[in-house]
């Protein structure tokens, strides 16, 4: 990764140009916009306050990789599509409410089930809360919605999707879930697990491979051997 | 001893010359292991000297009676303790001693439970868990004070495992709080008795020095007869259900007062069970199933059956392989391949129980080349080949929940603990420095402090104690202590209620409701989860969904190994050289030669064939199934550094697969010397970074140390906030700890426990002496069938992702339902 940031895949979405980066970022260049979903920031610190040990320098990645992408993209706002922080408040609410004073961003957080953080701490960090927002062409949510008539982003689902091929190889990927007017995006947060999807007809995926995105070509579908 | 002798000649009985021997040792105040078999007497052996010392204490023992606990009797199932109290009871109802022999497992009641915390009763039958977590109970030292005794049964059985690993913990502890504690093992023939004993008693321990071992040296005939399928053309070339000849079991059943018919896996007892009552309804009432997953009132009830010979046979697994003394089983089927020598013996024993008669045990092979073990088993027991059971070494998961346990109870001091477990077999080698970093886990959860850290499980208080004063963690701890066995299990109920047992999670998780399974011989229909527990109802849908449990693969000992391609090698004898099993496969051998060969002694065969899967590369060492993937593992590596390629591996006890979607050059291969056992540990090391051996070995260290909490399955609470899963937590620790002694075991264990680098090297050794024979093949073989149609797989691979996604042909559905 070069000084320029990671290779974006660009695509149309309802009329609007979007790129989808490989951490599983959306940016909308016309409103200067990054979407984000599904951090679970604070879920390392709670496990290690229940006394489960794991690394403690894990949870330095969700800071840094989010430093990262709005250093590529510089987006005026920044939206997190729910389950931004894990659980109640612990210390890594203070690496987080030290980290939205240094961004130049708009914040705002469409909240999710996991986002049990009172609005009020929120609020007093600049944030903007939403149940889901309107935006353009697109209808924000945290769950995913059908919303007539209107093009649908959420997160939630942590997707993934599996491939099989040839030589009984089969590979998993974290991946943006595409289809009619809706849109799901991968888990951003560094320590959360996938959900493997079961495609229908007209899905589309874009694979994330760690420093790329990758559009499945694949049209085929069928049991895993 | 008199009174011993005087009691067993009441019986009707004589006492052999190794409970005459076992007794003299206990009462000179020595520990011991007694090597003794199943259904020789051995809880007589060790439950009278332990009366007997009482007696000799405590010369008013009628009369004057202080309560607590006397000894331990430790048994690795639980489905024995009822045997093993009732054989007590017997000698302390008849010797008028008023002990109360109490029970204590996980599946004593609550109400027991609290009523032993007051005071224990003065024997006490326990498995390993119970044990920790008594010693998770405040003021443990009281409850042990008095204890003079502790007996470790079927010590061969948890030798092997992180049990063991528990006991050798537990041992060290008791050694120091029961002053006037005597230890004793009881192992079946194991190849490494000595060390069993080394590992029991703690190696240059005084109580080591204070030993014997005692060999029981029971003559015991054992004759092993093979059924042979009467046409090779129709028996099956892969499978491991044997239901092919299920007909030739039926006239053992008839002829014979009871019979047990083992098989390997929970799943295949369910199946057995059911086809012969589906093909026989006549036996309906007549045979009963067996094993670890039934519930506990249905195991003793057909336990019992099998002591009044109220039924015929029952289809068990290896629930039923050790304890019940006296039982009397007149015949044994072993279904498959018992897959170690130890084992078969043991099972081989269960017939003609009674001391000096002759046990006949059958062997049904479930396909074809399993005809070949069938004929090598007879050789290894002709030749006692019994098979070691590797101690483990080194196991920080379990020290950590060790520690942890004591800091719950009453806390711990480093230094006497210290003195205590680098004094056992596991820890002998462990550093100073290891242990001041295990100290660091358990306070920090690292070894550095950071000011923003909430980390809380042990705390050190102000007097240099040890301590766990949060009662949420000694809560969690307390419920993980049980997981070392294994899977989390869930409870199987019926919609209104009514127990029925407990299957894997991961067996439930595939079940969409509706879906109709097999369990515990009845058709039920899986309705839901509610609480941890899965709802269901019977049905009378046919279904082939049958729970398979994991950990059915087992693999053949080097022992083993040797015999089995001794006994291949033999096919090219003269007829009348060959055992019968070799003899009848004949037609197989035939057929394997159409387009292949059968190798002999200086023969190394690979085989190559194209399918609709891919390019398939067959290798045949004929070492078992764990030398097999250690040499796939270092294989596919050696030939991924020649240029990216991606393998998918597969493995039996006869050789391995290779699998890819291009076609390898073999003959580059060879040219290459990549069979070369040069480099062998480094390229093993890298090798499995590649595949997900260590992964998958990750997994049980993240439970056992308590990385991962696994939920309190039988409260009904899932705890959902704080799992995680074992392959997320490896990839952050191999990102931001790789140097964590957590993480670097689950890379020792796969080498030290499965790959077993030394077994590899004299294989590969064994290869360079060896002249290849390679066969382009047009389809699959004899050989080959059962290998490339296994499902259980190894990846590795050395391309680029993005290279690889873009050959991938189809996305992948769910279960294909």
């Amino acid at each position: 990764m070069g000084i320029f940031g990671h290779m974006t895949h660009s695509l149309d979405l309802a009329g609007e140009s979007v790129e989808f980066h490989p951490w599983g970022g959306l940016y909308w260049p016309a409103q200067s916009t990054l979407l984000l979903s599904d951090l679970h920031l604070g879920k390392v610190m709670h496990f290690r306050k229940y006394g489960a040990a794991v690394p403690r320098e894990a949870l330095l990645r969700n800071f840094d990789r989010l430093s990262r992408i709005c250093t590529q993209f510089q987006p005026r706002t920044l939206c997190f599509l729910g389950d931004l922080f894990h659980s109640h408040v612990n210390r890594e609410w203070d690496l987080f409410e030290k980290w939205a004073r240094e961004t130049g961003s708009r914040l705002q957080l469409i909240v999710g089930n996991h986002d049990i953080i009172s609005p009020l701490r929120y609020e007093a960090l600049g944030f903007e809360l939403f149940q889901h927002l309107e935006t353009g062409p697109f209808r924000l949510t945290h769950h995913p919605e059908k919303s007539p008539g209107r093009f649908n982003i959420a997160g939630h689902i942590h997707p993934a999707v599996r491939l099989g091929g040839a030589g009984r190889q089969t590979l998993r990927l974290p991946c943006f879930h595409l289809r009619a007017n809706q849109l799901i995006l991968p888990a951003f947060g560094a320590f959360t697990g996938t959900h493997a999807l079961d495609p229908e007809p007209g899905d589309q995926f874009f694979a994330l491979t760690g420093d790329a995105v990758v559009p499945l070509a694949v049209e085929q579908t069928g049991p895993t051997p | 001893m008199g009174v011993a002798v005087d009691w067993f000649e009441r019986q009707g009985w004589e006492p052999f010359p190794f409970q005459q021997k076992t007794w003299k040792a206990f009462l000179e105040g020595r520990h011991g292991l007694l090597n003794a078999p199943t259904g020789s007497g051995k809880t007589y052996a060790l439950w009278f000297p332990i009366l007997l010392h009482h007696m000799q204490q405590q010369p008013n023992f009628r009369k004057q009676h202080k309560k607590g606990l006397k000894a331990l009797w430790i048994t690795p199932l639980r489905a024995l303790s009822r045997e093993i109290q009732q054989s007590a009871e017997r000698i302390t109802r008849d010797l008028e001693i008023p002990f109360e022999v109490g029970i204590r497992t996980g599946d004593t009641s609550n109400a027991e439970r609290a009523r032993q915390r007051k005071t224990l009763p003065d024997l006490l039958i326990t498995t390993p868990e119970s044990l920790q977590l008594l010693l998770a109970t405040k003021g443990y030292h009281q409850l042990f004070r008095d204890c003079y005794a502790i007996v470790v049964d079927e010590w061969h059985e948890l030798l092997g495992s992180k049990r063991g690993v528990q006991m050798e913990l537990a041992l060290s502890r008791l050694k120091t709080i029961c002053p006037h504690l005597r230890i004793w093992g009881i192992s079946a023939t194991i190849g490494n008795l000595e060390q069993a004993r080394q590992v029991l008693l703690g190696p240059d321990s005084e109580a080591l020095v204070n030993s014997v071992l005692i060999r029981a040296a029971l003559d015991k005939k054992i004759t092993v007869k093979s059924i042979i399928p009467e046409t090779m053309e129709t028996f099956p070339w892969r499978g491991h259900l044997g239901l092919h000849l299920l007909e030739h079991v039926i006239p053992i059943i008839q002829a014979s007062k009871t019979t047990l018919l083992f098989t390997n896996t929970r799943g295949q007892c369910e199946i057995w069970f059911q086809k012969i009552l589906e093909k026989h309804p006549e036996l309906a009432g007549d045979i009963a199933m067996h094993h670890g997953s039934i519930d506990k009132e249905t195991r003793n009830w057909v336990e019992q059956a099998i002591r009044n010979e109220s039924l015929r046979a029952v289809v068990c697994t290896s629930s039923l392989d050790l304890g019940v003394d006296f039982a009397p089983v007149e015949t044994v089927v072993q279904i498959g391949g018992p897959k170690g020598v130890a084992r078969f013996l043991q099972r081989a024993g269960r017939s003609g129980h009674r001391p000096g008669r002759e046990s006949v045990i059958y062997f049904l092979p479930t396909h074809a080349m399993e005809l070949i073990e069938a004929s090598a088993l007879q050789q290894a027991v002709r030749e006692q080949a019994v098979e070691d059971r590797i101690p483990y070494l080194g196991s920080y998961d379990v020290l950590v929940q060790y520690l942890t346990t004591l800091a719950v109870s009453d806390g711990f001091r480093p230094e006497e603990i210290y003195r205590e477990v680098s004094r056992t077999f596991c820890y002998q080698a462990m550093s100073r420095e290891e242990w001041e970093w295990l100290l660091n886990f358990l306070v920090m959860g690292s070894q550095s402090l950071a000011t923003y850290d909430e980390y809380k499980k042990v705390e050190v208080l102000p007097d240099g104690l040890f301590r766990v004063t949060n009662r949420g963690v000694a809560m969690r701890h307390r419920f993980q202590i049980g997981t070392i066995v294994g899977d989390a299990h869930m409870t199987v109920k019926y919609q209104k209620g009514g127990y029925i047992g407990t299957i894997e999670e991961w067996f439930i998780s595939q079940l969409k409701p509706g879906d109709v399974f097999t369990f515990a011989g009845r058709n039920l229909e899986f309705i839901r989860i509610r609480e941890m527990v899965a709802q269901v109802r019977n049905s009378s849908k046919k279904t082939s969904r049958v729970p398979s449990w994991m950990g059915g693969r087992l693999t053949l000992s080097s022992e083993m190994s040797k015999l089995l391609r001794e006994e291949l090698y033999s096919h090219a004898l003269p007829g009348g050289q060959q055992s019968l099993e070799i003899q009848s496969l004949a037609p197989l051998f035939e057929r394997q030669k159409l387009e292949s060969i059968v190798p002999g002694p200086d023969q190394f065969l690979i085989e190559t064939f194209q399918s609709r899967e891919g390019f398939h590369h067959l290798f045949y060492p004929f070492e078992g199934r764990f030398v097999h993937e250690a040499m796939a593992s270092l294989l596919s590596y050696r030939i991924s550094l020649l240029s990216p390629i991606t393998f998918s591996l597969a493995y039996n006890d006869y050789g391995f697969e290779l699998l890819s979607d291009r076609e390898m050059d073999i003959q580059m291969i060879l040219d290459n010397d990549l069979f070369s056992a040069e480099y062998l540990l480094d390229d093993l090391q890298k090798s499995l970074n590649a595949t997900e051996m260590a992964r998958r070995k990750f997994r049980d260290i993240a439970v056992i140390s308590g990385l991962v909490f696994s939920g309190y399955p039988k409260k009904g609470i899932k705890m959902k906030h704080l799992q995680s899963n074992s392959q997320l937590l490896f990839e952050v620790f191999r990102d931001y700890e790789p140097d964590h002694l957590l993480f670097r075991q689950a890379f020792r264990e796969t080498f030290e426990h499965q790959l077993e680098e030394g077994r590899l090297r004299l294989a590969l050794e064994r290869i360079s002496r060896q002249e290849i024979v390679w066969k382009a093949c047009e389809r699959f073989t004899p050989f080959s069938f059962p290998i490339i149609t296994d499902r259980l797989r190894e990846k590795l691979s050395s391309e680029k992702l993005a290279d690889r996604i873009r050959r991938m042909t189809r996305i992948l559905t769910r279960g294909g339902r």
